[in-house]
């Protein structure tokens, strides 16, 4: 009997933490990303962006392990760029150079032959959408061309792993979901995809799995479909909500009450059996009691009130 | 009538060589000499560096042909016409300027408009970045005080009485000689282009900080050194401009001129190990500067 070798994880980090100062930006973050598009959300300052830069040995951390692609990006920084591209979110092209020229020039400080690397340019260009373009200077680009060429950038070389911070910012609509379908194109080409965003909509839309960073910590990461039907319990009580909930907490479970219903979250299918038991104990009674969809954004929304609270 | 068809031809991943970092320094160093000299960039960038190529080789032309001219009037006449040491002082005056004004461009703009972030996240360490770009700035700058002296060089062994062979011959000093001064002239230049270029982000604002510290610095230090202070004379060392002229007259013999650091008693050795030193300085401070960028 053969037994297939084991995928490598596209990155693994163990108590990775990285601080600027005083500023911790990455707290004790330990994830294992798997192949596909990856979704990195968090609000500004939570870390994505550094996370990102660690990952391709421009950042050395504080503490912790950083595996890419099986290198050891601490280690061996320069292998671990030969396999990944980076678009940055920040404004990153010579604006009196032509996109061809730009785009091969990143290609050859790749390593690519000057020959190859016009022609991949070339193919790249014509991938985002920008062949008719591609000999125009850069500093005419509008705002979704210009994102265009620093995701041609980005893959020119031919990747295995591809890092896009905030890769939609700054686009209208129109722009926004065309890169999204590019970035989705990427996942179907095999290229692997950590794609940071603080548009949550964005992320479900695009992405198979999740990573979510709060103020430097990692708060959950795992496949997107997780976040579903079963994982928040809605119960609408007749009578004390407010009781209900408290006792649901002493079993064991993560209840907040509103006026009259009881949010479980975190909820499994036996917690079904756990909120009928406590009902009956209670005397009270069950108007509706439906597993709710919760959408990353209610997650995230959820971890900021907790947060503040 | 053919039916044509438009097919997607989707994405391919990249399955051909991959050159080392020599290969990266070398993609570099084109961009760079590219981005000087204005090539495959808007036409008005092209204006100002090949007109002063074009009046750079042209002055070379026009004293071979006072040469030429000279020559066939009186040997005398001839000994009389500006000479090997003399075109570097012309020649400096165009690579100032040169130097001053697409220098930055060399450094600025990658980092003012956010494009170091990137290129280092290509396999090049630091290290790379900056000897490429070194490489253009050698190889632009370098050409300048070069290869008109080299037609000089030619120009004047084809008038020579001599025979053009016997000329080149005799004066095979020629071949260390302007190199030599030419490694000079830009160490000291390079040296404080790199601190300006390296701090400055607006190339404008960097070509005038490097422009006034070679001229108004040079005056100023001679002001200074000539002041009662103890120490004073020490001064005349941050006369940058005037070290690569002092090293120019000791490595050709010749004396065009008294200059700042001579005035005020040091040997010729100084102003050479001078200019090393401002070169070093400013690679380190590159160096030290990017590290923190990349």
């Amino acid at each position: 009997m053969s037994t297939s070798p084991p995928v490598p994880a596209v990155v693994s980090t163990q108590s990775l933490t990285h601080a600027y100062g005083d500023v911790v930006a990455l707290q004790d973050v330990d994830v294992t990303l798997g192949a596909g598009v990856t979704g990195l959300v968090g609000a500004n300052g939570a870390g994505k962006t550094t996370f990102l830069r660690v990952l391709l040995g421009l950042l050395h951390p504080t503490h912790g392990n950083v595996m890419v692609l099986g290198r050891d990006a601490l280690k061996d920084p320069l292998a671990v760029r030969s396999l990944v591209g980076y678009m940055p979110e920040n404004q990153c092209l010579p604006k009196d150079q032509t996109a061809a020229d730009f785009v091969a020039y990143t290609a050859e400080l790749a390593g690519l032959p000057t020959a190859d690397a016009r022609r991949r340019a070339s193919e790249t260009l014509f991938l985002v959408g920008l062949e008719e373009e591609r000999f125009r200077f850069l500093g005419d680009f509008s705002t979704g061309m210009a994102q265009r060429v620093k995701l041609a950038q980005a893959i020119v070389h031919g990747p295995e792993l591809v890092l896009l911070d905030e890769p939609a910012s700054g686009l209208d609509p129109a722009g926004r979901e065309a890169m999204l379908e590019l970035i989705r194109r990427l996942g179907s080409f095999g290229i692997n995809v950590i794609f940071s965003s603080h548009l949550l909509t964005d992320i479900e839309a695009t992405c198979d799995s999740v990573m979510l960073l709060d103020a430097g910590w990692l708060v959950r990461s795992g496949p997107v479909s997780n976040l579903g039907p079963t994982s928040t319990i809605t119960v609408e009580v007749i009578g004390d909500a407010g009781e209900f909930a408290a006792r649901l907490m002493a079993a064991g479970l993560a209840a907040v009450a509103s006026e009259h219903d009881v949010t479980v979250t975190g909820a499994t299918d036996h917690d079904y059996d756990v909120i009928r038991d406590t009902a009956d104990d209670q005397g009270v009674g069950i108007y509706r009691l439906s597993p709710t969809s919760r959408s990353l954004e209610d997650e995230f929304l959820m971890r900021a009130n907790k947060a503040e609270q | 009538m053919t039916d044509a068809v438009i097919y997607d031809r989707g994405y391919r991943s990249y399955e051909g060589e991959r050159l080392g970092r020599a290969a990266i320094r070398r993609a570099i160093a084109r961009d760079g000499i590219r981005r000087v000299l204005g090539l495959r960039r808007k036409a008005r960038r092209k204006v100002l560096p090949w007109s002063l190529l074009v009046t750079a080789v042209t002055m070379a032309a026009v004293i071979i042909g006072l040469h030429f001219v000279a020559g066939s009037i009186s040997a005398a006449v001839a000994e009389g016409l500006p000479s090997y040491p003399n075109l570097f002082d012309l020649y400096s005056r165009i690579a100032l300027l040169l130097i001053a004004v697409t220098g930055p461009e060399l450094l600025g703009p990658d980092r003012s408009l956010g494009v170091l972030s990137v290129y280092f996240s290509r396999p090049m360490r630091v290290s790379d970045y900056l000897v490429g770009k070194l490489f253009a700035y050698l190889s632009v700058a370098g050409a300048l005080y070069v290869v008109p002296q080299l037609l000089l060089h030619l120009g004047l062994a084809g008038l020579s009485d001599d025979g053009f062979f016997s000329y080149l011959v005799d004066r095979l000093d020629i071949l260390w000689k302007v190199p030599a001064v030419a490694a000079g002239y830009l160490a000291v230049h390079g040296g404080l282009l790199a601190v300006v270029s390296s701090q400055i982000e607006r190339t404008g604002f960097a070509a005038a900080a490097y422009f006034g510290t070679l001229t108004a610095g040079n005056q100023l230090a001679g002001v200074i050194a000539d002041t009662d202070f103890p120490g004073s004379r020490f001064v005349s060392l941050l006369a940058l401009d005037d070290h690569a002229r002092v090293v120019r007259d000791w490595v050709f013999g010749s004396n065009l001129g008294r200059h700042v650091p001579e005035e005020f008693g040091f040997d010729p050795w100084v102003s050479a190990l001078a200019i090393g030193v401002v070169a070093l300085i400013g690679g380190w401070w590159a160096y030290r500067r990017y590290r923190k960028l990349a």
